[in-house]
């Protein structure tokens, strides 16, 4: 910082005119479309009518609100607890073992953040789907049905977010190294032993960094879910969807509250996460 | 014979980072393995220590064929070059580890600790994080902590290797008074022969993934076994057929004794209390290097451009001059 202070130590008109476009650019792109989202949230619905945020409250008492956030918050559990284990445990595979394929698996695990979350959920419904699904049939001869149910929507919710915590772990242990590891194992540690002595706290930091951000995205994962969920209210229905059916079913007033709800969670986990940040460099 | 090691080889792809390495290390002592970089010591120490795996041959561990066992089973102590503390741990803790993977009763793990910590002189340090420690206090803890688990052996790669030139030289001290009360049997790899000459009992020369000589500080001097190990082991010049030390050369005003080579002083540089004189030596391309010291040198009056007859001195470490000296002997 102190550097960044010094070289702009000089505030010329250039300086000025910068800020004033960022400061512009993002109140266009951001702060209005969010404060109308916050400020219609606790407007009153027509002449007169109480407002505030009363209203409010009583909007997200409705059992099918109540129905989705429950549904979104139990998906977004189930996504980042997989993903906290696997992810921990595909990071520790691809720093810590050589193996053939390992590159391919190091892109495979990128797939999730460049593909649309609308083609995840297709995929999940071509491959898993009772009906057309080449794995579907087997599966439902066996009793379990994924497309459609509240398992098949945490698929969807963990596919998505799978990368998260893997790309903020792996940078942390390939430059921690393994010389402590080794040691510890010298020590007499067996691998359980290292990786909860060492490993674990040294990448601390990284995996709730990680687990934040999954759960953020998470917590707003639309198009994926929207597939191979019924989508129906009280059926199925995410926080997400249910803002997308109420806005098109004329409700707006409910959807405005919901996603007034989803904007106070990213902003909650965006103060975790810099609060984190500070802690991590300390 | 405390560790054994027979017919061990290992590759990397084309690289042969040892080749059939045959090697027995006593019990109680202190040997270093000697060599320049990337020659395969660490490699040998690693593989002794279970970090890696040989491609073939076997490593004995006090009569204990230790060839497959994991590193947690070996009971040995490891000191890496950049210490391997475990940042997360304070000073204590980080020594207790190895107890306390051991189930080690707490009254038992605090007293060794503490006893240790005295050896290492962190004592007052036990509650710091290893964050706060300077580089060698560091490696003191290291140390410490790799003898907490009483090993059977010790096994040190390059471990003064990150620290600067003084407290490298404390630390080396030290560890030889250390060895001298713990009498753990302990390896430890350099590539500073400074090093190796004054800590170690015995020395192993490793180049190029093979063993060269091995034998204690004297003989490794005074009987080098070919002009590598000559070399590594301190600077060497040649004149006629002969490899020697720059200091093993007489150097006289006028010719006399027989078999003398006649030379021009062409450069006199004067480093402390000694002389480095180049010289061009009649019928050899190669200039000859004389280090005699400073009192000497004004007895003969020497200056730039005096003729000089130059011949080994009596008594002398020499080795003949085969083949062209190694890029090693030329940097040493």
């Amino acid at each position: 910082m102190a550097d960044t202070r010094q070289i702009r130590a000089g505030k010329g008109p250039v300086t000025y005119a910068l800020r004033t476009f960022v400061i512009l650019y993002l109140a266009v792109l951001v702060v209005w479309p969010l404060w109308e989202v916050g400020s219609r949230t606790f407007a009153p619905l027509e002449r007169g009518a109480e407002s505030g945020i009363g209203p409010f409250l009583e909007r997200l008492q409705d059992p099918t609100v109540t129905y989705a956030f429950g549904l979104t918050a139990t998906c977004a559990f189930w996504a980042v607890l997989i993903n906290t284990v696997f992810g921990v445990g595909i990071s520790l595979l691809l720093t810590r073992y050589r193996f053939p394929g390992r590159r391919l698996l190091s892109v495979l695990v990128d797939i999730p953040m460049s593909v649309s979350p609308v083609v995840v959920g297709l995929a999940l419904v071509l491959a898993y789907s009772s009906g057309q699904g080449w794995f579907g049939g087997a599966l439902e001869s066996a009793g379990i049905f994924i497309i459609g149910t509240t398992p098949g929507m945490i698929m969807a919710t963990a596919f998505v977010s799978l990368p998260l915590v893997i790309r903020e772990v792996v940078p942390v242990l390939e430059e921690i190294g393994t010389d402590a590891e080794l040691a510890a194992s010298s020590l007499g540690a067996n691998g359980w032993q290292t990786f909860r002595r060492i490993t674990l706290p040294s990448i601390k930091w990284a995996v709730v960094y990680g687990v934040v951000l999954s759960l953020a995205r998470s917590l707003g994962e639309f198009g994926a879910v929207k597939i191979v969920s019924p989508g129906a209210e009280l059926r199925g229905e995410t926080a997400t969807i249910l803002i997308q059916n109420r806005y098109t079913n004329f409700e707006e007033p409910t959807a405005y509250a919901a996603a007034f709800v989803l904007v106070l969670a990213s902003v909650l986990a965006l103060v975790v996460v810099s609060l984190i940040r500070k802690e991590d460099r300390s | 014979m405390s560790i054994e090691v027979r017919g061990v080889g290992k590759r990397y792809g084309d690289f042969v980072a040892l080749d059939d390495i045959n090697v027995s290390l006593p019990t109680g002592q202190l040997t270093a393995l000697l060599g320049p970089s990337g020659g395969g010591k660490s490699t040998l120490l690693r593989i002794i220590a279970g970090l890696e795996s040989a491609d073939t041959g076997t490593v004995d561990i006090e009569g204990v064929d230790a060839t497959t066992l994991p590193p947690q089973k070996r009971n040995v102590g490891f000191v890496f070059q950049h210490y391997a503390v475990f940042k997360h741990m304070s000073v204590a803790k980080n020594v207790a580890f190895g107890l306390e993977i051991r189930k080690r009763p707490k009254a038992e793990v605090k007293a060794k600790v503490a006893e240790l910590l005295e050896l290492v002189h962190l004592s007052q340090f036990a509650h710091r994080l290893p964050s706060q420690l300077s580089g060698g206090q560091r490696q003191r803890l290291a140390l410490a902590r790799a003898l907490a688990v009483e090993p059977s052996v010790l096994l040190l790669d390059e471990p003064f290797g990150a620290l600067d030139a003084k407290v490298r030289k404390e630390l080396r001290d030290w560890l030889r008074r250390l060895h001298d009360e713990v009498h753990v049997t302990t390896v430890f790899v350099t590539h500073d022969q400074e090093e190796a000459l004054e800590v170690a009992d015995e020395i192993v020369v490793i180049n190029e993934g093979r063993i060269e000589q091995i034998g204690s500080p004297d003989q490794l001097y005074d009987e080098p076994a070919n002009d590598f190990v000559m070399g590594f082991l301190g600077a060497v010049t040649r004149l006629g057929p002969l490899v020697l030390r720059p200091h093993d050369i007489e150097v006289a005003v006028a010719p006399g004794v027989p078999g003398s080579s006649a030379g021009v002083v062409q450069r006199a540089l004067r480093v402390g209390f000694e002389v480095r004189l180049t010289v061009d030596v009649e019928g050899q391309d190669e200039q000859v290097l004389v280090v005699l010291s400073r009192a000497h040198a004004r007895a003969l009056d020497l200056e730039l451009g005096s003729k000089v007859w130059l011949s080994p001195t009596t008594g002398a470490t020499t080795v003949p001059a085969l083949a062209v000296p190694r890029e090693a002997v030329a940097s040493a």
